[in-house]
């Protein structure tokens, strides 16, 4: 028998009070009637002496009272030895391994296995065990139920084994969430598994505890009661980790200058032995030579430095910037594509002069100015003449100011119903022909509207995707634009027609008219000076890029993708019945199917490239590296580059590239102290080794704490006090009964 | 005058050990009348006399002059027949009107044995008053506690000692003992000096007991004081720890009686010489009684004491001044 709390054994001093109250004459219940008290002082009571106990038998009675409070809070148990081997209680556990980039680094992943072989081996037969691999998320390898179905004997072969096909990825370290779904796990397995519902349970957390890893995510959960975290760090052998980084220009759309260069910064970690590293240019693949002279790069130990990334090599696909001279090379690669400005190819057919500075076309060229997102290259051809098909096929977006020959009909009609976008603004009365033909309706007529003075935009539809931009009420004031002129249709007259905006008199003034899987946007006044103050309102620009963005020219503007990031594809513009096809670094092909909005698997650090299946041909080519189109043509590199595919028949069309590296946060490799994870209420459990005096008797007193609290032994001892107590009250009661002739109130 | 010391139980043994009456036998008759009847017999003459001079209307004997008889009471007729002197007796009719003022507080309630104060101050009242009766003078009769509760004018008829005696039967049931009001009610009410018989157990203070027994006194009237007490209460040999409850106001005090005895003690025999100092200032003829003491001892106290105070008067008066028609053994 053992004492919790063998200190409240003090409290048996307690039974003092019951024994000096009883050496106290106690008559007070006694009353004696006298005549007068006129001659009496009060007098103090007096001590029997021991020989003179009165009623033992309840003293005895309160004393054991006393004694058995003292016991009950004491908190007895009976200590049973160590449990051992077999007789060991069986525990859950959950075996969660670091899978992150952080993890490949030197020598690290072969202590990972040797750490998961360590656990394999504590593990007993009555353990149920479960394997988790995490980076930014945690994935079961082995779950408690395989583990349960597993042959005993033969369990830690068969983890192991398992365990050698798993080697760590790229992805970043959300330990955070990791923690909790091994948490959950644990609990979902004590709820199907009710019968063990006490057995201990841990984590075991095998990994380096970067400083990068991610924690937010326990600050919003409460770490179960009871469940400890083994914490199994896995040192770095070297201290020096320096880490790329493209700085994110902020103003994408700012002239594009010649020559510039992408920023990098180049950070190295905190406990760093050195400082002076080397950045280089890199091909596509790891097995390219030096490509570019190298850029020493100063960094002091745990600070970070802006470079401008050196000089790309031109005849070279370079992508790759690669540093050199720290110790772990798993973060020393930064992909980095040429700048990703898209060449846009307009194709305007009216009669305007080039340089007639009233004219329609004059401002379009204004419009689409070059930016460093965006080249453009707008083809004038007089809406008289055919046009050519090479000029149709490579534009991504066209617009027609009068009208036309008929037998440019023909070709801007599967323009459309391919699923491009053509911007019809009525600049005459005549272009109405132009605008029936193009919709497909049967003849209308469209007629010079009469304007009293100027006609403004009433109502506009700001839930198109088009006028979205505008639906803000700071941007959507569109009373300033003055319309002189402007050309009257019925938008009844073509099926599918939506009025996006009409002026005050109702007539629509722009309107979208579905052709095939195109939008055939129909403005019906021009934007020259003579029409409206349209060209000359800040609301020009934007709509002409949305009308681009519109037509699926656009796809995104962020600038770098990391492992796990989503990346939007482009899918107007395509095939959609076909869908895309994405080439990972790896070579790996992934199909998206039809309506699939993003590309998830960025698992690896590098470039991927996008094919459009339904384009002819459909072949994907590998990240457009290998073929020299990278390197030739640096601008349009990355655009979809039509003129391509105009080259061969069976060229594929191919879509933007874009780069996937390494989360930033990963390469601070940095330790993170264990007690960071204290502090968001995780239980650690100290290992063996560092168990200090204080912890050992700490978890002597824990394990004696449990034992009690199985036992409950003080509930029995409270029993036992009740118990006596009610005897003590019989007794006590028994023994005062008030007698028919009291003896001691006579002289 | 008693010995102010507090009479012990021994003591109140040895009296009975002599063949006296035993009160405890004695409070057993029920009858009033009886008790004070075995008490008064042997004390059918009594010696104390009438403060006032009485006269005679109905004859009884003739008895020989003896010096120091009043001539007045000579026959002068029956000195003419045979030349001798013999006085004239004749049946009294005294002017002597004693009143019995029978305190009936609570507190006379208290009995340690098997009668109460109170019932053996109404016996003694009766005793007395039976005496007086049987010496013809009349008696009245007056309970209070705080106030006057029962009040019988002196009479001296048969019939009238059997109300009285009635009266004295009841039990007390008034509060606690205030002597003030009623005595001063009293003095008011008694225009004709007389005797007055006080029995009380007297526990009020010193201060108010003087000043209350002044009013009796500044009447003139003859005041004698019976102090009736338990031997519970005089010598308070209790022996377990208890609550003491004061019967009249009802307090209660712990008091461990092996402690407090001696204080008691000491307490109450300050009180009883502060009381008989009173007395004896006022002139008063102060008897202190224990309730084992006997009536006839107590009556014997009661009768000598009238004795050595008609002594007094005639020390007083001079020689052969104020003296009665009785005989040596009739005074009043």
């Amino acid at each position: 028998m053992s004492l919790l709390y063998p200190l409240f054994l003090a409290g048996i001093a307690a039974v003092s009070l019951p024994i000096l109250l009883h050496m106290i004459r106690r008559h007070t219940r006694k009353r004696v009637t006298f005549s007068s008290l006129m001659f009496l002082r009060p007098t103090l009571p007096r001590f029997r002496s021991r020989s003179r106990l009165e009623h033992v038998p309840l003293l005895i009675l309160r004393c054991l009272v006393l004694c058995l409070l003292a016991f009950a809070f004491a908190r007895p148990f009976l200590a049973r030895p160590a449990a051992s081997g077999a007789a060991a209680p069986s525990q859950r556990t959950v075996l969660l391994i670091d899978t992150s980039a952080s993890m490949r680094r030197t020598g690290m992943w072969d202590r990972v296995l040797d750490e998961a072989r360590s656990v394999l081996r504590d593990t007993g037969p009555a353990d149920r065990l479960c394997v988790m691999r995490f980076d930014r998320g945690a994935r079961t390898v082995i779950g408690f139920e395989q583990w349960e179905t597993m042959n005993p004997a033969q369990r830690a072969s068969l983890v192991t084994q398992e365990l050698s096909r798993v080697s760590p990825g790229w992805g970043g370290t959300d330990l955070g969430q990791a923690l909790i779904t091994a948490a959950e796990a644990i609990e979902d397995d004590e709820t199907n598994d009710a019968g063990q519902a006490r057995a201990a349970r841990q984590v075991v957390l095998v990994s380096d505890l970067q400083q990068g890893s991610r924690l937010e995510a326990l600050r919003a959960y409460e770490w179960p009661q009871g469940l400890q975290l083994v914490v199994r760090t896995i040192p770095s052998q070297g201290a020096t980790n320096a880490a790329l980084q493209l700085v994110t220009k902020r103003d994408s759309l700012a002239p594009a200058q010649a020559q510039e260069l992408p920023e990098i910064r180049v950070t190295n970690s905190g406990e760093a032995a050195r400082d002076h590293f080397e950045l280089r240019w890199a091909g596509g693949d790891a097995t390219s030579e030096t490509a570019s002279p190298p850029l020493d790069v100063y960094v002091a130990a745990g600070h970070s430095t802006v470079v401008p990334a050196p000089a790309r090599p031109q005849r070279q696909n370079a992508v790759r910037l690669v540093l050199a001279g720290d110790e772990d090379d798993f973060d020393n690669v930064l992909y980095v594509l040429p700048n990703l400005a898209q060449q846009v190819n307009v194709l305007y057919v009216g009669s305007d002069d080039p340089n007639d500075t009233a004219g329609m076309l004059y401002y379009l060229r204004q419009a689409f100015g070059t930016g460093q997102a965006l080249t453009s290259h707008i083809v004038h051809r007089p809406a008289s003449g055919v046009l050519d098909a090479q000029d149709i096929d490579t534009a991504h977006l066209i617009v027609v100011t009068d009208a036309l020959d008929q037998r440019n009909i023909a070709p801007l009609r599967r323009y459309l119903e391919a699923g491009q976008s053509l911007l019809l603004a009525l600049k005459s009365a005549d272009a109405g022909a132009a605008l029936s033909a193009l919709a497909g309706a049967g003849p209308s007529e469209s007629q010079e509207a009469e304007v009293d003075l100027y006609a403004m935009l009433g109502r506009l539809e700001f839930d198109h995707p088009l006028l979205k931009p505008f639906s803000d009420p700071r941007f959507g004031d569109f009373t300033r634009i003055h319309f002189w002129k402007y050309r009257r249709i019925e938008a009844a007259d073509y099926p599918g027609a939506r009025v996006l905006a009409r002026y005050e008199n109702d007539d629509p003034a722009w309107l979208e008219i579905p052709v095939g899987k195109g939008a055939l946007l129909v403005w019906t006044s021009g934007w020259q000076p003579s029409d409206s103050d349209l060209a000359l309102s800040s609301k020009f620009v934007p709509l002409l890029y949305g009308t681009l963005e519109y037509g699926g020219t656009l796809p995104s503007r962020q600038s770098q993708y990391f492992i796990g990031d989503a990346v939007p594809l482009p899918t107007r513009a395509f095939s959609q019945a076909a869908g895309l096809q994405v080439r990972k670094p790896d070579g790996a092909i992934v199909r998206v199917g039809a309506g699939g909005q993003a590309f998830t698997e960025t698992d690896l650090p590098g470039v991927y490239s996008i094919a459009d299946l339904g384009s002819p041909g459909g072949i994907v080519k590998p990240e457009g590296l290998g073929d020299g189109r990278v390197a030739g043509v640096p601008p349009a590199l990355r655009g979809h580059d039509a003129r391509d595919r105009s080259s061969g028949d069976a060229a594929p069309r191919n879509l933007p590239s874009f780069a996937v590296n390494l989360p930033v946060a990963e390469s601070r490799t940095d330790p993170l102290p264990v007690e960071e994870l204290e502090k968001l209420g995780v239980l650690l459990k100290p290992t063996a080794g560092a168990v200090s005096a204080a912890a050992q008797r700490a978890a002597h007193h824990r394990s004696f704490s449990e034992m009690e609290s199985r036992q409950k032994l003080w509930r029995w001892v409270l029993a036992a006090t009740f118990v006596v107590l009610l005897i003590e009250t019989w007794l006590g009661g028994w023994l005062t009964r008030p007698s028919p002739m009291p003896e001691g109130d006579q002289p | 005058m008693n010995d102010p010391k507090i009479p012990s139980r021994s003591t109140t043994g040895a009296n009975r050990a002599e063949g006296l009456i035993d009160p405890v036998a004695l409070m057993k008759i029920k009858s009033m009348e009886l008790r004070a009847k075995a008490v008064v017999e042997g004390f059918w003459k009594g010696i104390h006399r009438s403060p006032y001079h009485g006269f005679s209307v109905e004859f009884t004997e003739y008895r020989q002059y003896a010096f120091g008889d009043d001539p007045r009471y000579l026959d002068w007729r029956v000195y003419a027949r045979s030349d001798r002197f013999y006085i004239k007796k004749f049946e009294d009719e005294t002017n002597l009107r004693c009143h019995l003022l029978l305190d009936h507080s609570r507190s006379m309630g208290y009995a340690s044995g098997a009668y109460s104060k109170a019932q053996y101050a109404g016996t003694l009242a009766a005793t007395l008053a039976y005496f007086l009766f049987t010496q013809g003078d009349a008696v009245g009769l007056a309970t209070f506690d705080d106030q006057i509760r029962e009040y019988l004018p002196p009479r001296n008829r048969a019939s009238y000692l059997r109300r009285l005696l009635l009266t004295l039967e009841t039990q007390p049931a008034g509060r606690a003992t205030s002597l003030g009001p009623p005595l001063q009610r009293l003095a008011g009410m008694l225009t004709r000096r007389g005797m007055i018989v006080l029995i009380s157990d007297l526990l009020t203070s010193i201060e108010r007991l003087e000043r209350d027994l002044g009013y009796l006194c500044a009447g003139g009237h003859d005041v004698v004081v019976f102090h009736v007490l338990d031997p519970a209460e005089l010598s308070f040999d209790f022996t377990a720890p208890a609550l003491f409850q004061d019967v009249e106001t009802g307090r209660d005090l712990y008091v461990d009686p092996t402690v407090a005895q001696k204080n008691y003690r000491q307490l109450l025999e300050e009180h009883l010489a502060r009381t008989r100092s009173v007395c004896q200032g006022l002139a008063i003829d102060y008897h202190l009684f224990a309730t084992d003491r006997p009536f006839d001892l107590a009556l014997l106290d009661f009768l000598q004491d009238r004795m050595h105070r008609r002594k007094r008067v005639k020390r007083i008066r001079g020689p052969g001044a104020g003296l009665g028609s009785g005989g040596a053994g009739r005074a009043v």
